[in-house]
């Protein structure tokens, strides 16, 4: 078994994983980091979004063992310390979440694309965000809500 | 009581668009969903489901899986295929006859009936051992023809989905005015519109797949289900009395942190009892989690209705019949809810918003090798509505007159249902308020109805074509009065229930039977309590989803939490206030009589004495100077069993783009006009009705579970399975009127299903405006409007 | 999902038909047939390990050969069971003679899928299909190359 070290929110982890282990299962099993949520088994859906040294990448498409020597940084990890991300403000703010579950990883999705372009269009951030599927917003406040983080100061 | 339980509240959070009390975990990454639980000792389970819609099974070995290091356990059909989920609805034949309702065994012995019935389920110490082992099981089957298509299932010779039910028929069903009385009005018709369609099968989608944890604890003998479920307490009632014969104190039913719903999670699945008794056979915690792909295959879908419908007019554009045969597809096995949903939730419904003298709808609930179909987000409503306006919509194309003015000229005149009666349809329901004039007029300022003809002008002679589409629906939420639904064959009682605790500090818990999975019931529900008890937000916590804390409950469907469950904890907080009276009576030495209670204090009336909320509180724990013959504490719990249906409606209004080379459909503007009653939070109501909206139009232009010959769902997965993303919809443009519900204490009429039982027609009706508006004279398009379909309709 | 395909072959109709009758090269030309073992009169035991993009599986069934017309025509009926799901296929094969050095080769045919090759639809499928087309001509030129 390939033994991996990685850089967790800020805490390194060495493990020995299976070689089939996917990166969002030693996330959610191994570490009990279980905010990265799976929510389908085609990479499609986007809410095992993570960031890993420094840009959004469905954990689920790769394997642990690939992100040997990484750091990363889940929804955990985010906001700093009692102080919340400017994104995770923006979708309490604007009502971007209903159940929650893809929350996470359109947060970590959106935060890698405020990075890119810090003042987004509407357009932009609606084809920013087309790797994630919200089955309960609708996206209207989702949009707003990383509206909201853009102008953040 | 009538809504004027809101006179008396204090109005510091209702109507406001408080921020939700739920979000912090989420947005922080601690939600609490099944799947993220883990229990010490706990094993997993993969099923082994049929790759086949239709066959025999003639063997299976599970021998060379059982040797298999890690494999804890594995179940087949012979050790618990005696045991089935039950149907919660009765329908009968129009002759009387009791429906045909074959067994849902947890595990299938003899024939599976569609691709992913489940044949065996394998508990190992990982889930990689158990799906491993289960690859390792042989099943010989033999495999037979399939039958997919309701309306060809009932034809002579179609394969026999269950031996014994001749012609695949569940039962017939029909609602309405006699036929022969529907027959005179059409036949005296100036014009009669005709629509044949098919409202598409479609995937709920929930994000979070369906997960499960079984649970036994040998010491105390009991047994704990987790699960991703909209009503728990339903659960544990169906488990434990209808499938698995358990006693029902010992047996606690948790739905944590649920990722959406829409109707999918309110039935009682398979794999609930199966990890149950797993968990019972091995001592040990057994998980099971479904795959995106299997959720696919077994998660209820929704809608499959094939349609004829027939609208007739007289010569000054009133309707004078309704006249409809639909043939709705049920899927192999009957879910939960299944046969309500084609009938009374459908049936019901058909008299719109309109005045329509004569309907008579025909229906034929069939059998067929495809998954289940039950509720999905609307149930029954959604297809009343889609057949209504898009008859309206197209009579008018088709006539030559303005659509809205069809509409206005045949809408039920404004009633209040309190000092004008409630109107009594044709298909059973009476109506409890309604101003259908106000939401169409309000609709068609925010679009500029005579501009956007001007504009559709324009864009035509510049080579695009622009199309518009209306939808005036309405909906029956609320659900439901047992006495009435009982009348039709429920098997529940749809009344709920909230308990309020006030402990001796004055902070309050509590507990509902509503279960919230994205509603912010967290937050509506602690709006109400603290605005009634005239204390802080943060002094109330809303509790619900455990079957051990929360006395009973019927759960979370049908927009029925606020009307139904926060009626329930309105009369508990009635019980509070009055017996906090009497307590504050004696301390203040005066009648109960004399005591008002406004803004947190008991008053007495017209002095300044009065006692806070907290110090009532207090003394009811510590009841020292206490009248007599009261018993200590202040905590009540009540059930709420509504008098009707609500009947929330609106005017949803879709303008869309279509690429005349490429077929290629965008929505321009969606403007959704919506009257849910009362609101309480704004906010999460129009959150509730963005959700909708996009759920609607995705059925209209992207959604649809397609079959091939033989059963096979050919677009089981998120690859191929599409449903709207952020750059496939606009900005929605919402507006609401308040017209109260005249029988609730909140006044309120339910805002879950509005956005999705609305735009469906609006958005298809825009799109065959737009190919009128070239020339192209199509009735139909099939849904969903690919471009491919929209291109091949502007070849005809 | 239909499956058709059309080459022209640069060897008479006999010796096409005798390579295809023939267990070893029919098993070489294949795409993704790993085996062909003879179990009774024109019906093989057939072991296959397809692997092109998303589907990746290893197959175990049998193929038959039926309604031979040498040289002209025979069906092949494919039978394939797997862990990502099963195939049923009925494909007829047409030998058509251009010259003494030309042979068209054509089939046509349709293969009803199972189980997860079925869900991850047309779209796939039908890509797979085409690869898998493309390389049994190939193949079969190879082999004719290598034989002649």
């Amino acid at each position: 078994m390939p033994k991996i070290t990685v850089t967790v929110n800020g805490t390194q982890r060495t493990h020995d994983v299976e070689g089939r282990l996917l990166l969002v299962h030693y996330l959610r099993d191994v570490l009990g980091l279980t905010g990265t949520h799976v929510g389908c088994d085609t990479s499609s859906c986007g809410a095992c979004t993570i960031h890993l040294d420094g840009h959004a990448v469905k954990s689920c498409s790769m394997l642990a063992a690939q992100a040997d020597g990484a750091t990363i940084t889940t929804i955990e990890g985010l906001a700093s310390g009692d102080e919340l991300h400017p994104l995770q403000v923006g979708f309490k703010e604007e009502h971007g979440l209903q159940c929650g579950f893809c929350t996470p990883g359109m947060i970590m999705c959106a935060a890698d694309l405020l990075k890119r372009n810090p003042n987004p269009t509407e357009q932009e951030i609606r084809e920013g965000l087309e790797g994630n599927i919200c089955r309960c917003t609708g996206y209207h406040n989702i949009v707003r809500a990383v509206q909201h983080a853009a102008v953040a100061p | 009581m009538g809504n004027g339980g809101l006179i008396i509240m204090s109005n510091k959070f209702i109507g406001k668009s408080v921020k939700r009390v739920e979000d912090k975990r989420f947005i922080t990454g601690k939600g609490r969903y099944t799947d993220d639980i883990n229990l010490p000792g706990m094993t997993h389970a993969y099923i082994l489901r049929s790759p086949y819609a239709h066959a025999r099974i003639k063997s299976i070995d599970t021998s060379a899986a059982a040797a298999m290091q890690g494999v804890v356990t594995i179940m087949t059909g012979d050790e618990v295929g005696h045991y089935g989920v039950p149907c919660g609805w009765q329908v009968n034949f129009k002759n009387g006859d009791i429906m045909k309702e074959p067994p849902h065994p947890l595990l299938v012995k003899d024939k599976v009936r569609h691709v992913g019935d489940a044949v065996a389920m394998v508990v190992a110490e990982s889930r990689e051992i158990a799906q491993d082992a289960a690859e390792a099981i042989v099943v010989d089957y033999e495999v037979l023809p399939a039958i997919t298509d309701a309306s060809k299932a009932v034809e002579a010779g179609a394969p026999l989905v269950h031996d014994d039910v001749p012609n695949n028929i569940c039962f017939d069903w029909e609602i309405g005015n006699p036929k022969a009385e529907v027959d005179e009005a059409m036949a005296s018709a100036a014009h009669v519109t005709t629509l044949e369609f098919v409202n598409q099968r479609v995937s709920p989608n929930a994000m979070e797949p369906r997960s499960y944890i079984g649970h036994y604890d040998g010491v105390y003998d009991k047994y704990t289900l987790y699960t991703s479920t909209q009503n728990p307490h339903l659960i544990r009632l169906l488990m434990c009395a209808f499938v698995l014969g358990l006693p029902e104190h010992k047996v606690r039913v948790v739905g944590p942190d649920v990722g959406g719903g829409f109707g999918s999670k309110i039935y009682h699945y398979t794999e609930e009892a199966l990890v149950t008794l797993a968990a019972k056979k091995t001592g040990r915690p057994v998980k099971w989690t479904e795959t995106r792909s299997e959720a696919f295959l077994t998660d209820a879908h929704g809608r499959d209705h094939v349609t004829k419908a027939e609208m007739g007019f007289d010569g000054d554009g009133k309707i004078v019949g309704l006249r409809i045969k639909t043939f709705a597809n049920l899927g192999a096995y009957l879910s939960t809810f299944s046969t309500a949903v084609p009938t009374y939730l459908h049936g019901t419904l058909l008299q719109g918003l309109y005045t329509t003298p004569k309907i008579h709808l025909d229906m034929t609930c069939v059998f067929t090798n495809t998954t289940a179909v039950d509720a999905y987000r609307g149930a029954g409503r959604p297809e009343a509505t889609y057949l209504l306006e898009r008859l309206l919509d197209l009579s008018a194309l088709e006539m030559g007159v303005n659509p809205t003015e069809l509409r206005l000229k045949n809408f039920i005149p404004a009633f209040d249902g309190v000092t004008q009666p409630g109107y009594q349809t044709n298909v059973a329901l009476q109506y409890d308020s309604g101003n259908y004039h106000g939401v169409l007029h309000r609709g068609l300022e925010m679009l500029g109805y005579e501009d956007f003809r001007k504009a559709q002008k324009e864009a035509a002679a510049s080579g695009k074509l622009l199309g518009v589409g209306f939808s005036t629906y309405i909906e029956a939420c609320g659900i439901a009065p047992s006495a009435v639904v009982g009348s039709l064959g429920a098997r529940a009682g749809l009344y709920e229930v909230g308990q309020v605790r006030v402990q001796p500090t004055g902070k309050v818990s509590v507990f509902t039977g509503a279960h919230s999975h994205g509603q912010g019931h967290e937050t509506t529900f602690a709006q109400v309590v603290a605005d009634r008890l005239g204390i802080p937000m943060e002094d109330v916590d809303i509790i619900h989803g455990d079957s051990d804390t929360v006395a009973f409950g019927m759960g979370t469907y049908g927009s029925r939490s606020l009307a139904v469950g926060g009626s329930a904890i309105m009369k508990s907080l009635d019980k509070i206030i009055e017996k906090g009276a009497k307590i504050a009576a004696h301390k203040l030495e005066c009648s109960p009589d004399d005591i008002e209670f406004v803004d947190g204090k008991f008053t007495v009336k017209g002095t300044d004495k009065s006692l806070g909320f907290g110090d009532i509180a207090l003394t009811a724990y510590v009841p020292h100077v206490y009248p007599a013959n009261l018993e200590p504490g202040l905590d009540f719990s009540s059930f709420y069993d509504p008098t009707n249906f609500t009947y929330p409606f609106g005017c949803h209004i879709a303008v869309v783009e279509v690429d005349k080379e490429t077929g290629a459909t965008k929505v321009k503007r969606f403007i959704a006009v919506d009257d849910v009653g009362n609101v309480i939070n704004p906010m999460i109501v129009d959150g509730q009705i963005h959700g909708g909206l996009a759920q609607g139009i995705g059925q209209a232009l992207l959604e649809g579970v397609e079959f091939d010959g033989n059963g096979q769902i050919i677009n089981g997965s998120y690859m191929d399975y599409a449903m709207p993303r952020a750059d496939d919809l606009p900005m929605f443009e919402l507006d609401r009127q308040v017209t109260p519900c005249p029988h609730n204490p909140l006044g309120v009429k339910g805002a879950g299903e509005a956005g999705c039982i609305g735009s469906t027609p609006a958005v298809v009706n825009a799109v065959i405006d737009a190919l009128w508006s070239a020339g192209h004279q199509v009735k139909d398009i099939r849904m969903p409007l690919t471009s491919e379909r929209v291109w091949s309709a502007m070849q005809s | 999902m239909e499956l058709t395909g059309i080459h022209t072959l640069n060897a008479p109709a006999e010796t096409i038909w005798a390579m295809l009758m023939n267990p070893e090269t029919l098993a070489k030309v294949t795409p993704g047939i790993s085996r062909l073992e003879l179990e009774s009169e024109g019906v093989y035991k057939a072991i296959a390990e397809v692997k092109i993009g998303p589907v990746a599986g290893k197959f175990e069934g049998k193929a038959e050969v039926a309604n031979a017309v040498a040289p002209q025509s025979f069906t092949l009926r494919v039978v394939q069971n797997s862990k990502i799901g099963n195939v049923n296929a009925d494909i007829n094969m047409t030998l058509k003679p251009l010259s003494d050095t030309q042979t068209e080769l054509s089939f046509d045919g349709k293969a009803d899928m199972s189980g997860l090759l079925a869900r991850t639809g047309n779209r796939v499928m039908s890509g797979v299909a085409s690869t898998l087309t493309k390389q049994f001509f190939k193949n079969f030129e190879d082999e004719l190359s290598a034989a002649g």
